[in-house]
């Protein structure tokens, strides 16, 4: 290994020697994040730093930690990422070893179903959590509760929400694993056994060191995502922590200052646990871990070990899909008819057809697919720049790159989406008719709208891509130029198809989580004939008395069209789902 | 093979439903809207069901007395509070370094509609973002016989130099807000019905009440205002046993007694302890309106604060058994719903905004808010189960859902403008207590009710209900507020809030090692 770095650090030259080609990927980049990011950004939380008069001032930001409530509420939240980031650790990393280096009866079908979190539209998978865990709910009658039912989101606040939370994101950290498992050369673990390692100490020594960019990438992730979660705590009542602090002071009727100040904490703070990550599993990176030369060996599992691996893959894909199950349920339940029972008493199409009659139900999906589509499109050629700047290149500051691409995890969708609109409305008003229809949010979201998804979803992208780069050996690219090769055609030949199951990981992640985008959807589509599925999915769960039962039928339909989506593109690229990560 | 397969039923799930669409859904249905149909821009909180309806019906109406199709261009960012935020910065973006707008705004917008009285009187109209509404004095006279109902507004009270009214709102329709409760859940709890506010302050509720934000909803709010004022209106009520000869005198005259304002105090108190007990058996303060009634229906609370219309759909969809709707007689808010013409609005689409309004205030639009579906007139897919605002259409019922007359519920009593002094503070103060120190309030509570002796437990039930604050106090905040400079007023606020919020959590842990016996 230290040959490698010594390589690398040869390879490395003074900053000054910057590539043209680089110098300007980072213009384009900075440009891109400069408008998207921190304009929006600056314009909302401007006003936590300003006084009425427009004086600056840091008392808001004092006041926060004046407030032992808000304090509490950070402690919270930080409790509430650890515990959600150990417990997807827990969950993602057994599944992952079991799933790339073994076989064993439905290993294939059920790493499928592993990944179903990713296709539950939210709103849909708040009302299923609610109908499972309500008080006489089929939890409640599955154990028996009594004449009063059981109060199971009134009495297990803090590790309802810690589960939840772990069953929701675990795929965005076996996914990384995954890819990061399938890139480790077996040939450095035979060395390790050849020289008498016992499994353990391989998997400390050899595996776990080398999938250190996978599990960095996944957790981070996992850790800030679940620092700034707002759905879980709302639908376990929790209030005294910061995602839920922010949204309620943002949308009560005075206007406070106070709540963007508290952004801008949170901003710190999640910059702080991504730095806290970093430290503690990114230091050292290299290209120092090759790329398998020879092909992985997959055990095969027999006899109880085969039933204990298919027995934990089976209890996770089990309590993952509860909520998928329970929206499933509802969409064929009778109004009203799963009322203080295991299942509906009733069952009934009419919802299938109230949705096929909806005037905003079907437009809007085949909008969803348009929008998530040009937004992933975006979001991997910027993922893919910037990663090729963060791991390739030496300009200065590339770490600000890095962070910048981490950015939008850590801003609440509220403030980046009200940003947007504040934007388009300013320039609306400075430039009067001459205004670009493209540019006017309450004419034509579109532009803002996929655009607005393409930053939001950019992390996931860039995390892939960046742990696909570190674990590609840069010897080939730079054997590629030796020979000859433009940089363009070292990227187009060589580089992007050894990191292509990184990117499509990160395309996939993005597609999905574009299609299923609340905050842009509902503040940037105002506009019912540009409506994206999740604004619709909202206005028909609003529908009072059978509004659940209407958006559990769309919420299907769209598991349903995502789930197809995904196994499309993943056999379009001639991969199956399991080895669509062994690159 | 298997990639086309999951092509096929890729295309197959996509296309299929559009073509079971076309079958299901009439073409007249599908009609494409007329070619030269005029439009009109409506920002509004209003649900699906009563912007189509009212999209329908105006559509309708305007071809019948204009002979021209209209087509209502909805604009829905979400709730009220997202739309006075939205407005506000649209604004906000045309106006000088002295805070003025210039005499031309290129507003998209045309008319705002629904939201409660209270975002129009207290925010938009202050924001200086309206304009008078275009519509004639006989109109606003015919449907406005009384500018009042029982004390509170129903459409503003702005008026032109001459003295006639130019209202800046209009309120549509009205909203009234009472107890949703699931009788089935009250009969396990062995409860009866409820019928007044108190009755929700039952210990044995203990999580089992859904309410809505004070800080987020203005008719919520307006509702626990309610509860406050009936309090005060009792404690009057014993006041004037006692001191017959205050009864009839002025109000001016009244208010400087020291004996009835103490006793006016100790009823705002004693509403304070009523709310806080109903605070403390709630199961949370939700943003979302629409899940008081779920959650009633579903069993997941027993009883709830949810607006009229919203519980008596519910109850009409999942039948009476899981839902039922009551309405505190002489205890309850009953506000006007309103619409109004945004400021920059000119020409044609004035024009037109004023058509809209005239629609909504004529018979036929008043009478589209309540009646049943299939009746002339009436909505084409569900009743909207809402109360009309004119009064003279109440004289005939014919073709409605059975409905409460509101000008006869109100009973006299409405909120009243002299005790509404200070309600925004007292809005504030809700948060403090029963949210932002909600853990603390929970624990004590929970200490509190797990006393066994039935008597010890009573007084501590109202020690937990002696909240440190006075009504003199809330009605001070106000004036220390306008001594502050402009620019400090915000980080002001804030304090006042911490100060509040560590206030009552210092109550609340001293009643809970009290109940604790520590």
């Amino acid at each position: 290994m230290s040959k490698f770095l010594k390589a690398g650090a040869t390879i490395a030259r003074p900053w000054r020697n910057v590539s043209t080609s680089h110098w300007l990927l980072a213009a384009v980049l900075l440009a891109f994040f400069g408008v998207l990011l921190i304009w929006p950004i600056l314009q909302i939380v401007a006003t936590g730093f300003r006084r009425p008069g427009g004086r600056l001032t840091l008392a808001y930001v004092e006041l926060i930690f004046k407030d032992p409530e808000l304090v509490r509420g950070m402690l919270n939240a930080a409790g509430v990422a650890i515990s959600v980031t150990l417990l997807t650790l827990l969950i993602s990393l057994p599944l992952a070893i079991l799933s790339v280096r073994y076989e064993f009866p439905g290993r294939r079908l059920l790493s499928g179903f592993l990944l179903v979190p990713l296709i539950l539209p939210p709103f849909v998978g708040a009302i299923g959590l609610r109908l499972v865990l309500g008080r006489f709910g089929p939890l409640t009658q599955l154990v028996g509760g009594g004449p009063l039912g059981i109060d199971w989101i009134g009495k297990f606040r803090f590790g309802g929400m810690v589960v939840v939370e772990a069953l929701h994101l675990y795929p965005i950290l076996l996914l990384n694993l995954q890819a990061s498992l399938a890139n480790i050369d077996p040939a450095l673990e035979q060395a390790a056994a050849n020289l008498g390692a016992s499994r353990e100490t391989i998997f400390r020594r050899v595996t776990l060191p080398l999938i250190r960019p996978g599990l960095f990438a996944g957790s981070t992730l996992v850790l800030i995502w679940s620092f700034t979660e707002l759905g879980t705590p709302l639908i376990f009542n929790f209030y005294t922590i910061t995602p839920v602090q922010v949204f309620r002071q943002i949308l009560e009727v005075s206007s406070n200052p106070l709540p963007y100040a508290l952004v801008v904490v949170v901003l710190l703070a999640s910059s702080l646990l991504y730095l806290a990550g970093k430290v503690a599993l990114g230091r050292g990176f290299d290209a120092a871990t090759t790329k398998a030369s020879v092909g992985a060996t997959i055990t095969r599992l027999h006899g109880i070990k085969a039933m204990a691996a298919f027995l934990l893959f089976f209890t996770i894909v089990l309590l993952a899909i509860v909520p998928h199950v329970s929206v499933v349920v509802t969409s064929f339940a009778k109004t009203g008819s799963w009322y203080q029972s295991l299942l509906p008493r009733g069952l009934a199409l009419g919802h299938y057809r109230q949705v096929l009659g909806d005037e905003l139900a079907f437009p809007s999906v085949m909008r969803s697919i348009q929008y998530a589509s040009l937004a992933t499109a975006v979001a991997v050629a910027v993922g893919l720049g910037a990663a090729i700047l963060i791991v390739r290149s030496n300009i200065p500051g590339r770490g600000l790159f890095d962070a910048l691409s981490m950015l939008p995890l850590a801003v609440p969708g509220l403030v980046l989406s009200f940003g947007y609109l504040a934007i388009s409305i300013g320039l609306k008003a400075s430039l009067g008719k001459r205004m670009p229809r493209i540019l006017d949010v309450q004419e034509w979201p579109v532009l803002v709208l996929v655009l607005a998804y393409a930053a939001r979803r950019l992390p996931y992208v860039v995390r892939s891509a960046v742990a696909g780069l570190q674990q590609t050996p840069r010897d080939l690219e730079l054997a590629a130029a030796n020979l000859g090769a433009s940089r363009f055609t070292v990227l187009r030949r060589i580089t992007v198809p050894l990191i292509v199951g990184s990117l499509i990981a990160g395309g996939l992640l993005a597609f999905s989580f574009a299609m299923l985008e609340v905050s842009d959807s509902l503040i940037l589509a105002q506009r019912s004939d540009y409506y994206p599925i999740t604004r619709a999915i909202l206005d028909l769960s609003q529908r009072l008395g059978d509004g659940t039962y209407i958006a559990s039928a769309l919420g299907v339909w769209a598991m349903i069209l995502l789930t197809l989506t995904l196994l499309s593109a993943n056999t379009l690229l001639g991969r199956k789902m399991g080895s669509m990560f062994r690159v | 093979m298997q990639r086309y397969v999951y092509i096929l039923l890729f295309a197959l799930v996509l296309f299929a439903p559009l073509l079971a669409r076309m079958a299901i859904v009439s073409p007249q249905a599908r009609e494409a809207t007329t070619a030269n149909a005029a439009r009109l821009v409506v920002i509004t909180p209003n649900n699906q069901d009563i912007r189509r309806e009212f999209a329908i019906g105006f559509d309708r109406w305007h071809v019948a007395h204009y002979g021209q199709s209209v087509v209502l261009d909805y604009r829905t960012p979400g709730g009220t509070s997202d739309i006075e935020r939205q407005l506000k910065s649209t604004y906000d973006a045309y106006r000088d370094a002295a805070g003025t707008l210039p005499p031309e705004i290129p507003v998209e917008i045309d008319v705002v509609w629904g939201g409660g009285d209270y975002s129009f009187n207290q925010v938009l109209k202050p924001a200086g973002i309206l304009q008078t509404a275009p519509i004639s004095p006989n109109l606003l006279a015919a449907a406005f016989p009384e500018p009042k109902l029982a004390g509170v507004r129903l459409y503003d009270a702005t008026s032109g130099p001459d003295g006639k009214p130019t209202p800046l709102w209009l309120g549509v329709c009205l909203s009234s807000f009472g107890i949703m409760y699931n009788p089935d859940v009250f009969e396990r709890l062995g409860l009866p019905a409820p019928q007044v506010w108190g009755d929700l302050t039952n210990e044995r509720l203990d999580g089992f009440i859904s309410l809505a934000d004070p800080g987020h909803s203005g008719s919520a709010a307006v509702t626990y205002m309610m509860v406050l004022q009936r309090a005060m209106a009792d404690a009057e009520a014993e006041f004037f046993l006692r001191h017959p000869d205050l009864r009839n005198a002025p109000a001016a005259q009244r208010a400087k007694d020291p004996a009835y304002a103490q006793a006016i105090g100790n009823g705002w108190k004693h509403g304070m302890g009523q709310l806080l007990l109903i605070a403390g058996n709630a199961r949370y303060f939700t943003d979302s309106s629409e899940v008081v009634p779920t959650d009633v229906a579903r069993g997941d609370a027993a009883a709830g604060m949810a607006i009229d219309f919203y519980a008596r759909v519910t109850e009409q969809v999942v039948g009476s058994r899981r839902a039922q709707f009551v309405l505190p007689v002489g205890a309850t808010a009953i506000t006007p719903d309103p619409v109004a013409v945004l400021l920059g609005v000119r020409g044609e689409r004035l024009r037109l905004a004023g058509h809209f309004i005239e629609f909504l205030l004529s018979p036929e639009g008043q009478r589209l808010w309540i009646l049943k579906v299939g009746v002339p007139g009436g909505p084409v897919d569900r009743s909207l189960w809402r109360m009309p605002i004119r009064r003279g259409v109440y004289a005939d019922r014919t073709g409605w859902e059975p409905t409460t007359d509101p000008f006869e519920v109100a009973h006299g009593f409405n909120e009243r403008g002299e005790w509404m002094v200070g309600f925004g503070d007292t809005r504030m103060i809700w948060g403090c207590a029963w949210i932002d120190s909600g853990d603390a309030l929970s624990a004590a509570y929970s200490a509190v009710l797990s006393v066994s002796d039935d008597t010890r437990r009573r007084e501590m039930i109202n020690g937990l209900m002696d909240l440190p604050i006075t009504w003199d106090e809330v009605k001070h905040i106000g004036v220390e507020r306008a001594r502050q400079p402009r620019e400090r007023m915000d980080e002001w606020d804030a304090e006042l809030r911490i100060q509040f919020a560590r206030r009552f959590r210092d109550h609340y842990r001293a009643v809970k090692c009290l109940a604790e016996n520590r």
